[in-house]
């Protein structure tokens, strides 16, 4: 114990001669204040899943809701330390790979202005080693703007040039039907026009697909009508284990995962929306299923746990683990 | 109006399906995705202060045996609540650096080189990643020296891997380990720290400065007492402006066991009741100021806040992620 003792202040000793100049101290270069690539990759049974983050908008907080009143939304933010007058609302696309299948969730925002928040998808992809040119199949949950404008690319052409599209038949159905335009909310209109500008590239390659309908081998389809008229959620499976993409059955889970109830600015039919939004989180929290959503904070993955709040049964979503190791 | 839209949609429809028939749906051969993992590293600013998480890894043991005065049962049923495993525990490690004018600071200094299997041992690949230049780091600021926190103060030569950076050691973590006096007063389990302390310190003679409880390290860098998990285990406040975060070093582990249950008491704790109180103490204080903090044994990117989270009349607090954000 001495001997310790003693050896450490003879090594110090020893080295404190050549060591005195290095008290001058090391000028810092600035740190690269660039953040961290956008991607994050884990493992479900045999699929690699990468998740991508595709950057941020924020959405005002007094029109973010418009069954609650504007202090009890700030009550449930201030539980997860959400503070301001604008809501980050991210954007994450799944990628699911296994053999021959490379699989897209959803386009992503695609090409924006430069100074832009959102639009990350394209160099976080590249980041995460993905050629958009190897992508198999672009399946799609529905068809609000941030989810099908990452089809085109700069030109206008396909970005994924050699993708079968996978669309919701009762999406496809309400969105290519002008004489709806009329009975769908204002807000949600110009869905008519960009739908036909978004897909046009991809003629010939366009497969709907019924509720319950297998996608590809290991990816099925589950109604989960309300956010829009055809929306749509995916079980990605093999063996014994699964992921759910449950794309915008809600939005922060911060908020709408605590009050399932709250009726959410960009639901097509709220009332149906909700109670899309229950019955999927029941089955999500009874099964302990790991699940990734559109607008979750990055990686956007994990699990539903019932939160109950007074007499009103609620969830919270508890993020999975990040992990260096895939 | 509509109806023009649909008509024409319907008519680029069949304009593109005819220029394309000849090559009709021809699904791309999928590569093999590349299964490398992000680089684990992530940018928040605090004021003028520029946070790098740098993660490093993890190590796994077995559950049973890591919380010392709880039934086994208890500690997997909270392990299920938060859908971690209850067979194994995960044990991240992630390193905070802070940078604001000429200051490089880095909080303890990883598990270092080991070798090529290791799960721990990610820092120097996630720094270079990052854009961390070791040589730039001016200070090493210790919270303590348990090999975790220090061993990564030796470059594979075993020489000083922060070459430039002055070390600084909170003085009452200094004297514990470096008087062999006090090895036979310490837990079995910590002994090896009075040799792992010399070794790991030496190339730094002369570049040591000891710090006193409540002292400010660098402008905007104050050292907060919390002992218990070592003798001299202490925080960080890093703090500009109005704005502040905590780093907590090993206050808690993972805070899933550990703020949600601040009594329990881990086999790596020096002083089981000394590490408790502190806990309680400092939860409630960033509870209460609804400060930002990181913490060592935290998932990545290892920062966020707490909030009271009461278990069956047990007061307890619960961590918060903050958003990740693509913008720093």
């Amino acid at each position: 114990m001495t001997e310790r003792r003693i050896l450490l202040a003879a090594s110090a000793a020893l080295l404190a001669a050549p060591a005195l100049p290095g008290r001058a101290q090391a000028q810092p270069a600035t740190a690269p204040v660039a953040q961290a690539p956008g991607f994050y990759r884990y493992k479900v049974g045999g699929w690699t899943i990468t998740v991508v983050n595709d950057g941020f908008n924020r959405a005002p907080v007094p029109t973010y809701l418009t069954n609650a009143p504007v202090d009890q939304l700030r009550a449930v933010m201030a539980e997860s330390f959400m503070t301001g007058d604008t809501i980050m609302v991210p954007f994450n696309i799944t990628f699911a790979q296994k053999d021959a299948a490379f699989v897209a969730f959803d386009a992503g925002n695609g090409v924006t202005a430069a100074n832009a928040t959102n639009g990350r998808m394209i160099a976080n992809m590249a980041a995460a080693g993905i050629d958009p040119a190897a992508i198999t199949h672009v399946i799609h949950s529905h068809f609000h703007g941030d989810h099908i404008n990452g089809l085109l690319d700069a030109q206008g052409g396909r970005a994924f040039p050699n993708a079968e599209i996978i669309v919701p038949a009762a999406e496809w159905a309400w969105w290519t039907e002008a004489s709806n335009e009329s009975r769908s909310p204002e807000r949600q209109r110009p869905a008519f026009t960009n739908t036909p500008r978004r897909f046009t590239p991809y003629q010939g390659r366009v497969r709907q697909l019924a509720n319950g309908a297998e996608a590809i081998p290991g990816i099925t389809a589950i109604a989960a009508y309300g956010h829009t008229p055809g929306m749509t959620i995916f079980r990605v499976a093999d063996g014994a284990e699964q992921l759910l993409v449950l794309a915008d059955v809600l939005n922060r889970p911060e908020i709408m995962m605590r009050r399932p109830g709250w009726h959410f600015i960009g639901d097509f039919d709220a009332e149906m929306a909700v109670t899309t939004r229950r019955r999927v989180l029941d089955m999500a929290a009874t099964d302990r299923a790991r699940v990734t959503g559109y607008h979750y904070v990055f990686p956007a993955n994990g699990y539903v746990a019932r939160h109950n709040v007074g007499g009103e049964q609620g969830y919270a979503f508890v993020p999975a683990e990040w992990s260096s190791a895939v | 109006m509509t109806v023009d839209r649909r008509n024409a949609f319907i008519g680029a429809g069949l304009l593109g399906s005819a220029a394309i028939a000849s090559r009709l749906i021809r699904p791309a051969a999928a590569q093999s995705a590349p299964a490398a993992q992000a680089p684990g590293f992530y940018r928040f600013k605090t004021g003028a202060w520029t946070i790098t998480m740098v993660h490093d890894g993890f190590s796994r043991r077995p559950v049973e045996g890591f919380v010392r005065n709880a039934p086994l049962a208890d500690v997997q049923a909270l392990l299920g609540a938060s859908l971690l495993p209850t067979d194994n525990l995960t044990i991240p490690f992630t390193i905070t650096f802070a940078q604001k004018d000429a200051v490089l600071a880095v909080f303890d200094a990883g598990n270092g080189v080991t070798p090529a299997a290791a799960t721990n041992g990610k820092m120097i690949a996630n720094m270079a990643a990052a854009g961390i230049d070791p040589a730039r780091v001016t200070h090493v600021i210790q919270s303590h020296f348990h090999g975790d926190h220090i061993n990564g103060l030796l470059n594979t030569a075993n020489g000083a891997a922060f070459p430039n950076a002055e070390i600084i050691v909170p003085a009452t973590e200094w004297a514990w380990w470096n008087d062999a006096g006090n090895e036979t007063r310490s837990p079995e389990g910590q002994r090896a720290a009075f040799a792992n302390t010399a070794r790991r310190f030496a190339p730094y003679a002369g570049k040591i400065r000891q710090i006193a409880a409540g002292a400010e390290v660098v402008p905007g860098i104050t050292a907060i007492a919390a002992y218990g998990h070592t003798p001299g285990h202490t925080l960080y406040r890093i703090a500009d402006g109005a704005e502040q975060m905590i780093f907590l070093a090993d206050l808690t582990n993972r805070p899933e066991l550990m703020a949600v249950r601040p009594d329990w008491q881990i086999v790596f704790d020096f002083d089981g009741d000394a590490a408790a109180a502190t806990r309680r103490r400092v939860l409630d204080m960033v509870a209460t100021d609804r400060v930002r903090v990181t913490g060592y044994h935290f998932p990545f990117p290892a920062n966020g806040y707490f909030a009271r989270h009461n278990v069956g009349g047990a007061q307890g607090f619960m961590f918060v992620p903050a958003d990740w954000s693509s913008a720093v």
